[in-house]
């Protein structure tokens, strides 16, 4: 069955299994245009920085938008007058629509739209999104507003998918770290203009009408739309040159490759389902929190509104550059877990620092900054070990799916306890939260020792037994070649199924085996937000 | 003064007192309204006086008897020298007197003008007050004043009026409704409501000041404390209290305390908070308060022998409208004698941090002991062979 999907995916799926042997690849493409302008040339660098640039401004639009009512919370709710549950289910419609579409993200990019009209579309939804939210505020309708929530979602994420699929696809190889890297801070960039931003251009829009209100609000919310326009024009611009470089080079449309298969769900490892509980609880406890933090800090340690807005946006400032580096750092030790389990525990004794003490809330949100950044590299490679590379596509939307679906909860749960119990009982709630996830680590830990699993194994151990089990694979492989051969010897009129079966068996074995599971790993990583 | 903290521990053990309300003590009518409450415990007897003559006050009398009384010469409290007129019956198991007086409202605005616009004042001893006695509840202890201003020129009070209700309380426990004050036996509450008054401008805010009067030796300091904990009032983190000190001790012999919060709803929840603060705690002893049982009680020594000092409690953040939406505000704050209750963590929290935190540890450890038997055998599935 595994290998029935390897065919079927064929060469140009970046991201998948068999990835990185694009036969029409970016390099040296037969009779390809000469005398083009550097700026032009879809193989020169100068060209190929804008198609990047152009990446990175593609989901500018969705990061900036997506953190809007956490930096107008005090605005949003006094003039809508609303209370914090019904202020933070404007986070959870945002996450409802992707419990079920972060498994059809890939398939729409593939089957149904393909990577250009598909990231079009996905654009148009974040605009048409933000647009009946910023209404919903003019017209004082908060339904309106959770409508346009809702639409925004359905486009968000997918979004974001598909700007890693246009990535895998202009930059595989060498440069797509640096790629993703680059996208990544671009996303962190996105969320800290707007945290720092929104509040300042909400006073202004009052100065110009002269008064508060849904209208304001409503103004100020359209204006921060235009990011998400901006974005649009990249795709249409992104799609445009997409569909220049597939003529000029006959390149194929990107893929993300991804294969979905529901029932592989029962074929889950416990490793796999207690790093699900990992994930879920932990993110549970980070992104409500951001949510809601500009005015806690405002409430509790008196902040003014500006310096709320930065300290808010710290954690999505620390993971910008921290996350190269962790990245580097734990693919070089290996030892996921012990890292996961300093992530939660740092989480951790941030939150109940910020619960319990009155030091500075600062200490607090650089550790957890440090800490989120940590997780997110020791994470979500783990998958990878645990589950088989044709399942990889499931656990990755599953994980996604039931992180969006706790997202959602968690936020309205956390807005509700707010409003009854308070600052203190909401801490209390995510340190608890945290702790289910470190019970979660300590578990895997154990599970993972007791039946010898590979996910604590060091960089360096892990390397040895990679080597071994790829001459093991390559003998192997060399013992069924000389079977094909001999079979085709004896068969000579060769289906294309085989022989595309034995192309990619051929690629996959010289292939060392994380190396497709990572670019898997990192397709899916809009999940890190 | 080291007496009535002895006395009030002895009562605090005990933590009940029997509570009885006595609307015009020795006086057949309701044009004025004076309220006696009398709460006696083991060995002791607090005596509350709340009374609108005047201006609205609470006297405070803490006796080292269980059978005091209170004493109103009725026809020299209503004159215009009434001096002499409430006194306590034996005079010596006085322990400790103070009071509450509550003198005036101000209404200020501070929209688009940099210093803020005073609105002539609403001075509280020329309203005129509804009789409690029909709001008076004997079982739950309850009473409101309800009043609205003699004269009312500007018609802010045509659909609206201004309120006390005064809670007195049998043992320690804790308020339902927001802000959940917690209270002890030796206290009382008052809820300032303003409901319906008509605003006079834009972005109006109003204050409440209020007035207390000290025994010689006795000053009244205001104590501002942030606690961690804002679980029963959520996301209010400073409690104020004006707590009175003698000279030579820190501990309070008697308490207004309040959260620095006020609501604008009559079934409150967070979001109608409006942000209350408070204002330079100063002498007064210029502008005695026209309460009449204050002057019947503490008689011609107030503002001389009888320190009265005076702070502002206003209500309304940098840019609160809450008040001009709503047209309502409601500030509760406890009244009483000994150390101001605090906050402590409520078992829910505790108990959720200790399995939260203790959970992993166990699990930790057991795990260990599991992989460590695992281990042992292991081993011992290679048997000597010989």
């Amino acid at each position: 069955m595994a290998e029935e999907e390897r065919a079927l995916l064929g060469p140009g799926g970046g991201g998948g299994p068999g990835g990185g042997g694009d036969p029409g690849g970016s390099v040296s493409p037969p009779g390809g245009p000469r005398g083009l302008a550097a700026a032009c040339d879809p193989r020169r660098l100068p060209h190929r920085l804008l198609v990047l640039a152009l990446m990175c401004f593609l989901g500018f639009g969705s990061y900036f938008c997506y953190d809007n009512p956490a930096a107008l919370q005090t605005q949003v709710q006094a003039d809508m007058k609303v209370n914090t549950a019904r202020f933070m289910a404007l986070y959870a419609w945002y996450s409802w629509p992707n419990v079920v579409l972060c498994f059809f993200g890939g398939f729409l990019i593939d089957r149904v739209f393909g990577i250009r009209l598909g990231t079009i579309i996905f654009s148009i939804f974040v605009c048409v999104g933000q647009v009946i939210f910023a209404l919903g505020a003019l017209f004082n309708a908060f339904w309106l507003m959770e409508a346009g929530r809702f639409v925004f979602g359905i486009g968000g994420e997918s979004l974001a998918v598909a700007q890693n699929t246009y990535a895998v696809s202009w930059f595989k190889g060498k440069e797509l770290n640096l790629v993703f890297g680059l996208q990544l801070s671009m996303a962190r960039i996105g969320s800290t203009v707007n945290m720092n931003i929104m509040g300042w251009i909400y006073s202004r829009v009052q100065d110009l009408l002269g008064r508060t209100g849904h209208s304001t609000l409503g103004l100020t919310l359209m204006i921060g739309g235009i990011t998400c326009l901006f974005s649009l024009a990249c795709a249409l611009i992104l799609a445009y040159l997409d569909k220049r470089a597939e003529k000029l080079l006959c390149k194929e449309q990107g893929k993300t490759g991804e294969v979905i298969k529901l029932t592989d769900v029962k074929d889950f490892s416990l490793s796999l389902w207690l790093i699900f509980v990992i994930c879920v609880c932990y993110y549970a406890a980070v992104f409500p929190f951001i949510g809601l933090g500009k005015v806690f800090f405002i409430e509790k340690f008196k902040f003014s509104s500006q310096e709320a807005s930065a300290i808010n946006s710290i954690v999505y400032i620390i993971s910008a550059p921290m996350s190269p580096v962790f990245g580097l750092l734990v693919d070089k030790v290996g030892k996921n877990i012990i890292w996961v389990l300093c992530a939660v525990i740092t989480t951790l004794a941030s939150h109940i620092m910020l619960a319990f003490t009155f030091w500075n809330p600062w200490v607090a949100m650089c550790l957890l900054g440090v800490a989120y950044s940590l997780l997110a590299c020791a994470l979500w490679p783990m998958v990878a070990f645990v589950v088989p590379e044709h399942q990889l596509g499931t656990a990755y939307g599953f994980m996604q799916s039931i992180q969006n679906l706790g997202l959602a909860i968690i936020a309205i749960a956390a807005g509700m306890i707010l409003d009854t119990r308070g600052y203190l009982f909401l801490e209390v709630f995510f340190s608890a939260c945290i702790c289910l996830s470190l019970i979660a680590v300590v578990m895997l830990y154990f599970v993972n020792h007791l039946t010898g699993g590979d996910l604590n194994w060091s960089a360096k151990k892990r390397e040895k037994l990679q080597k071994v089990a790829a001459t093991e694979a390559e003998e192997q492989e060399r013992l069924r070649r000389q079977n094909e051969d001999d079979l085709a010897k004896l068969r000579p009129k060769a289906d294309d199924f085989s022989l595309r079966n034995r192309y990619l068996s051929k690629l996959g074995a010289q292939l060392p085996d994380n190396y497709s599971s990572y670019l898997s790993t990192m397709a899916h990583r809009s999940m890190l937000k | 003064m080291l007496l009535l903290a002895a006395l009030l521990a002895a009562a605090g053990g005990g933590g009940r007192r029997e509570v009885s309300m006595q609307y015009n003590p020795g006086w057949n009518n309701s044009s004025v309204n004076l309220l006696h409450v009398r709460a006696v415990g083991q060995n002791d007897t607090l005596h509350y006086v709340w009374s609108s003559i005047g201006a609205p006050a609470a006297l405070l009398v803490a006796t080292g008897s269980q059978s005091s009384t209170l004493h109103v010469n009725w026809t020299r409290l209503l004159s215009p020298a009434p001096a002499g007129a409430i006194w306590i019956e034996p005079p010596g198991s006085v322990v400790y007197s103070t009071a509450v007086v509550f003198t005036k409202v101000f209404e200020y605005s501070k929209a688009d003008t940099p210093e803020e616009l005073f609105y002539p004042a609403y001075d509280l001893s020329s309203f005129s007050w509804d009789s409690i006695n029909r709001t008076l509840n004997h079982t739950a202890l309850t009473a409101e004043f309800l009043g609205v201003p003699a004269s009312d020129p500007s018609g802010s009070f045509s659909n609206g009026s201004l309120a006390f209700r005064v809670t007195a309380y049998e043992a320690n426990g804790r308020d339902g409704p927001l802000p959940s004050l917690l209270h002890t036996a030796n206290s009382s509450k008052v809820e300032f409501v303003l409901a319906g008054v008509a605003p006079r401008g834009n972005g109006s805010r109003f204050a409440l000041e209020v007035a207390t009067v000290e025994e010689p030796g006795v000053a009244r300091r205001l104590r501002s404390a942030r606690s961690i904990d804002d679980e029963y009032t959520p996301t209010i983190f400073e409690t104020l209290s004006l707590a009175a000190e003698a000279r030579n001790a820190s501990a309070a012999l008697s308490f207004l305390q309040w959260k620095a919060t006020a609501y604008g709803s009559r079934s409150p929840k967070r979001e109608d908070g409006i942000r209350c603060r408070a204002h330079g705690l100063q002498a007064a002893n210029w502008t005695l308060p026209a309460s009449g049982v204050i002057r019947a009680y503490f008689g011609e020594g107030l503002g001389s022998a009888y320190a009265v000092s005076a702070i502002n409690i206003s209500f309304g953040g940098e840019d609160g409208e809450v008040y001009q939406e709503k047209r309502y505000l409601s500030w509760s704050a406890l009244l009483g004698f000994g150390q101001p209750p605090e906050d402590t963590f409520s078992p829910l929290v505790i108990s959720i941090m200790a399995v939260a935190l203790g959970t992993p540890m166990a699990l930790l450890l057991v795990g260990s002991v599991v992989v460590l038997f695992a281990q042992r055998k292991c081993y011992s599935e290679y048997e000597p062979i010989n």
